[in-house]
């Protein structure tokens, strides 16, 4: 027990295991981050993994053909939105079910990525470190959260943004306004779908670069099993936030600090099954899920399509 | 103007003319139109044919936005304010350019001052009573400082006192910034008591204009409905209450606390004690409601929406479990919240929103007529195709349902029919108690007629009614006896005999509180 | 709070128009779903008739073939299965991959760690994968029902879990991990089934097919039975299309709502285990032995509208198109291009139903319009 114990504390106090909890987690945060937009406007957007894959894929042909992470960034912002244009005029145009068109536009991305990634065969480079001088002198979290592969950076400013958009403009209260009541929206002049396509849209530009951050600000690699389900957890993310930015934000930590252990475990030199190690993150979303989400936090109209003349 | 919904015409060239400094009643049933036209000079529709002028030039209002623009305003009967919005949120939507909380705040308490329409900007409209809420539509509306306000039905959320209120605001205005209003309702006597003029209308047609002062409520009645028809049928609130036209079997005299004549000795077929119950958010939804139904009786529940009518409907409908508190059916404790204990304990409910609970649109006519006789409808667990064919034909013909045949999807009759639908499948199961909530809402006259003589006979029949209803014309002329509710909870009653208009008010509004604790 | 695929409309399209304009409608989405696959194909440096003739040959033409397909799509149509229940129900189970693996799993213990008659080891691990899927799937119902989370994301999850927990299976000695040093291939993989424990197998005009085939068969039949014809299936279609007026009637939500996740994710349990009693990869458990058969199995009943006799007919083209792949290597393909394809089918089969929808909902709004303008929204 006491050895357990040791482990642990060792483990936790290690340096490593915050700077790729902050890796994995601002992966996750990027995805959580635009979820959480849809979700504000009523969307459930489970194509969020294949946003994830497409924003990875795309990134890293971009960097392939390109050579600048800069292309391979914004081409993975791209690619993400492409799915969540699918998702968007699909299900809040043509009024399809919402998770059947996520589903496939997963499968789909999946197939397509598979595919393409046979033929094109990109080779990816991870970006290079930059230490923001002081700030990454802090000890345990200063490396982790300041001494990391610069695309990290760009996750910094999107917190403040996306809170900005939320709460401080007229298209943030209008998508906040969509997810809570889409029939007093639509009376009040709101354009309804639309804002809920763009909502998906955002979170498909942020999911996009998240999964372009995957490959060339963490792993320097594409591989189609690289996203893995973490979409899904995404969204576990912002249900765990109760459906606030800070909540969010602690929630994609959470998750990230999980696979971080995973990771951490083995390198520390401690033995312990690899499988069950990998489980942890999913078994983990799903406790607190389970334990903390509050389903009537929820946007009132969360997964419900809007079709007007039809409460 | 012409708007056609397919085959349908829900405005037939229909012509009117809003003047600046009047109040413009709408009279009509429901589905005579009105809400259409109203729509199409909202924006919220485009018409098929016509043109709209405004100051004398043509204009078509394509969305809200443009009519806002264009100084249009309209309060609606429901649905346009946001719950997890805050009031000055609320206000700010559907406006365009940069939000500016501070701005949206300042003018939002210039405008309470200014009509005495008292609000907190930043509360949280989840947390407002409906009153309050009405307040908070007229702000959004006047906050575009509109020249032309469309109120929709604007009282069916408001006690008397409330309403008149609204009205004093209206005529302010009017006579001190020469609005035009248009106040649409199918509620005879709010619109004589508001209106300078009167446009009424049926089947998508105008069939007369008045001046209000040329006007008389049997007149309006008989144009609304083009029949003559009994008061009761279509008027509401003080006028019906005065004329009180009694239904059914005469009203039973002193039925109140201590004579005991009428259904004291019947024995009560619905006993609620201390009904308590709290939503996941924590807000109280129910507060120690107690009430007694009994056989043969019609209970009237007056109060404004929103008050626990809605909880309790669901509790009576097995969808809600109490926290304290207990049902007792025929004399039998029920637990709440079992599925389906309330309905084989005896209790059927029509609920207020037949779509949530009360049918289900993606069945046909004759699934829907078998849900309450489920248990009869099959053999050893294979469903009886016959037997739910013959019931379905029953009582489509027992209750004149107007239906293809009995393989119709619900979804495609109309609401009066799915309304009947609804009644018929309550009243087969030969339910002990029935709470009827808002039973006539959103029906034609003929419907609304059916479904209270139904429920009259049925209470003849010994069926014990809870019938809730914000309507309180429809409470008159049905109810032996009237409940009020208030913040979940009964504050106080009367015989129907012995009705007390300026009692009932008094109790709707809150003031019964401290009459119950005496 | 789930709505399942798009409500079937209401009435028929109306008239020969509107179902030509339908029938025009689905023609068009196939038509679109060719022209991008085929354009794919080509902007790759590749023949798009040869990958169809391939396709078709893998599939159907060479001699045998058909047989394999049919093989691959008895799985496939029990996944279909189990989601058209769900569906039905209001019940959105999207973790099918998972719970396949975990009945495979079930069937694998059963079959390599039990002793007895293989007869008995067959029937047991088929009831044991079927328990054992319906089981996995439940923890989602627990966790929807008592806690309000969307089995949308509870099952998608577990699908992940469920890919750790079989990796540790065949990776752990005391559990199912094959010890023979003799093993023929040094990937980590369960033992063999025992051939006694296998499926019979049918010879039919020199195709070969496992009678697991005939259950799936008759599973669909059943399955369209119990929706339509019995009390029970009744129920299931009135708590997906209002849990509100089921809990009046005395539906309990909770407990109807996890039966039919435990009924969906029991198919594909079962589904699982007739896979691996059927001769996938070689009868071991390996660790990609799912192999998208449940994200498959899932399509194939979106296709289907959720209509059980429509699944099979979608699992078979389905299955074609995924015993077609294997042809596809002589034409420098990779096969991969059939998980697009088939993607696409979907997302282009969407679109019917849901213009047809939205065309129902104005005419029942012009209906409703007349009687009760609350139907109206404001009005």
């Amino acid at each position: 027990m006491l050895d357990v114990l040791a482990a642990l504390a060792d483990i936790f106090s290690s340096p490593t295991m915050y700077g790729s909890a902050v890796r994995l987690g601002g992966f996750l945060a990027f995805a959580a981050l635009g979820e959480l937009v849809a979700e504000k406007a009523g969307t459930i957007n489970i194509s969020v993994e294949g946003s994830l894959l497409a924003g990875a894929f795309g990134g890293a042909v971009a960097y392939h053909l390109a050579g600048s992470t800069w292309v391979g960034l914004a081409v993975g912002a791209a690619t993400g939105v492409l799915i969540a244009l699918i998702q968007a005029n699909m299900s809040h145009r043509l009024t399809a079910d919402q998770f059947v068109v996520g589903l496939t536009a997963n499968v789909l991305i999946l197939g397509l990525a598979g595919y393409l990634d046979a033929i094109i065969d990109p080779i990816a480079k991870r970006a290079s470190v930059i230490e923001i001088p002081l700030l990454s002198d802090i000890p345990l979290f200063g490396p982790a959260l300041f001494g990391q592969t610069w695309p990290t950076y760009l996750l910094y400013p999107l917190f403040p943004i996306t809170w900005w958009l939320l709460y401080r403009t007229r298209w943030g209260l209008e998508v906040r306004s969509v997810g809570e009541n889409p029939q007093a929206s639509d009376v009040s002049g709101i354009d309804v779908n639309k804002r809920r396509r763009q909502a998906v849209c955002y979170g498909g530009v942020l999911a996009g670069l998240g999964g372009a951050f995957l490959v060339l600000g963490q792993v320097g690699s594409f591989d189609t099993g690289a996203v893995g389900g973490r979409g899904f957890i995404a969204i576990a993310a912002v249900y765990f936030g109760g459906w606030t930015l800070r909540g969010t934000l602690l929630g994609a930590l959470l998750f990230g600090l999980a696979d971080a252990f995973r990771l951490a475990v083995p390198v520390l030199g401690y033995q312990l099954n690899a499988q069950l190690l990998a489980a942890l993150p999913y078994v983990l979303t799903i406790a607190v899920m389970y334990f903390i989400t509050k389903p009537f936090r929820q946007p009132a109209a969360l997964a419900h399509p809007f079709i007007r003349g039809l409460r | 103007m012409t708007k056609r919904f397919g085959k349908v015409v829900a405005c037939d060239e229909v012509d009117f003319t809003l003047r600046r400094g009047e109040i413009h009643g709408v009279l009509g049933e429901n589905g005579a139109g009105k809400s259409t036209l109203m729509r199409v000079i909202f924006g919220l529709t485009l018409p098929d044919k016509g043109v709209m002028k405004l100051d004398g030039r043509s204009v078509r209002t394509l969305d809200p936005l443009e009519a806002g623009r264009r100084g249009i305003g309209m309060v609606h009967q429901h649905y346009s304010l946001v719950d997890n919005l805050t009031v000055w949120e609320n206000a700010a939507l559907g406006e365009q350019g940069r939000i500016d909380p501070a701005a949206t705040k300042q003018r939002i308490r210039e405008i309470s001052e200014k009509y005495g329409l008292e609000v907190d900007p930043d509360a949280w409209v989840r947390d407002l009573p409906a009153g309050i809420r009405q307040r908070v539509e007229i702000i959004k509306c006047l906050r575009r400082e509109p020249r032309i306000i469309i109120l929709d039905e604007p009282t069916s959320v408001l006690t008397p006192a409330e309403s008149e209120q609204l009205f004093d605001v209206l005529a302010e205005g009017v006579k001190s910034e020469q609005w035009a209003v248009a106040l649409v309702s199918h509620k005879l006597d709010e619109i004589l008591r508001a209106a300078d003029r009167i446009t009424v209308m049926r089947h998508g047609r105008v069939v007369e204009r008045y001046l209000t002062v040329q006007a008389d409520a049997p007149s309006l009645a008989r144009a609304m409905v083009g029949r003559p028809v009994a008061l009761r049928a279509v008027t509401a609130g003080l006028d019906a209450a005065a004329s009180g036209a009694p239904v059914g079997k005469a009203a039973p005299t002193g039925s109140g606390e201590d004579e005991g004549a009428g259904f004291e000795r019947a024995p009560p077929v619905l006993r609620i004690e201390g009904a308590a119950v709290k939503a996941g958010d924590g807000s109280v939804l129910l507060d120690g409601l107690s009430l007694e139904v009994r056989a043969g009786e019609i209970v009237g529940m007056v109060g404004v929406e929103g008050n626990g009518q809605t909880p309790l409907a669901d509790v009576m409908s097995s969808m809600l479990e109490l926290d304290e508190g207990r049902v007792e059916v025929a004399g039998r404790a029920v637990t709440t919240g079992a599925a389906g204990a309330m309905a084989r304990a005896g209790a059927a409910v029509i609920p207020a929103d037949r779509h949530r609970s009360g049918c289900v649109l993606g069945l046909t006519v004759a699934e829907n007529l078998m849900l309450s006789l489920l248990d009869r409808m099959h053999n050893r667990g294979l469903l009886r195709r016959d037997a739910i064919r013959r019931n379905a034909l029953d009582l489509v013909e027992e209750y004149g349902i107007l239906t293809p045949g009995p393989d119709t999807p619900l979804g495609n009759l109309s609401g009066g029919n799915q309304q009947r639908v609804v009644l018929a499948r309550a009243l087969s199961a030969d339910p002990k108690v029935m709470v009827a909530h808002q039973p006539t809402r959103g029906l034609d006259v003929g419907a609304i007629e059916y479904v209270g003589d139904r429920l009259r006979r049925a209470a003849d029949d010994g069926l014990g009614v809870l019938l809730i209803s914000s309507d309180l014309g429809e409470i008159f002329a049905l109810a032996d006896r009237i409940a009020v509710i208030y913040q979940g909870r009964i504050v106080g009653g009367m015989p129907r005999s012995e009705l007390d208009m300026e009692r009932l008010g008094l109790l709707m509004g809150g003031a019964g509180a401290a009459e119950e604790a005496a | 709070m789930i709505p399942g695929a798009p409500p079937a409309p209401g009435g028929s399209a109306g008239g020969w128009r509107g179902r030509g304009e339908t029938a025009l409608l689905y023609l068009l989405s196939i038509g679109v779903t060719l022209l991008i696959s085929g354009g794919l194909v080509t902007i790759t440096g590749n023949s798009w008739t040869q990958v169809m003739g391939a396709l078709l040959n893998g599939a159907f033409l060479a001699p045998g073939r058909w047989g394999n397909t049919l093989v691959i799509a008895a799985p496939m149509l029990l996944v279909a299965l189990g989601m058209v229940i769900g569906v039905k129900s209001g019940i959105f189970n999207i973790g099918q991959e998972g719970q396949l693996l975990m009945g495979a799993m079930a069937m694998a213990y059963v079959g390599t760690k039990l002793a007895g008659p293989g007869p008995l080891l067959l029937v047991g691990g088929l009831i044991l994968g079927t328990l054992t899927g319906g089981l996995f799937a439940a923890l989602a119902a627990v966790m929807r029902f008592r806690r309000g989370v969307p089995e949308v994301i509870s099952t998608l999850l577990l699908v992940f879990i469920a890919f750790q927990i079989n990796g540790f299976a065949i990776t752990t000695d005391w559990f199912l991990r094959d010890l023979d040093p003799n093993r023929p291939s040094r990937a980590v993989t369960s033992a063999q089934l025992p051939a006694e424990a296998h499926l019979p197998v049918v010879t039919l005009f020199g195709n070969e097919f496992h009678i697991g085939l005939i259950f799936a068969l008759a599973a669909a039949a059943a399955v369209a039975f119990l929706l339509t014809r019995t009390s029970t299936g009744f129920k299931l279609r009135l708590l997906g299309s209002s849990p509100n007026v089921a809990q009046n009637v005395g539906v309990a939500v909770a407990r109807w709502g996890s039966a039919a996740l435990f009924a969906s994710g029991a198919l594909a349990g079962f589904a699982g285990a007739v896979m691996l009693a059927g001769g996938a990869s070689s009868s071991r458990l390996t660790s990609g032995f799912a192999s998208n058969f449940g994200w498959q199995g899932l399509l194939v009943a979106l296709l289907a509208q959720s209509r059980p006799l429509m699944c099979i007919p979608m699992a078979i083209v389905f299955a074609g198109l995924r015993t077609g792949s294997g042809f596809l290597a002589a034409t420098g393909v990779d096969r991969k291009i059939v998980d697009v394809i088939q993607a696409l089918l979907v997302l282009a089969l969407l679109i019917p139903p849901a213009v047809q929808f939205i065309r129902d909902r104005r005419k029942a709004a012009a209906v409703a319009a007349t009687g009760a303008p609350a139907e109206q929204g404001a009005g």
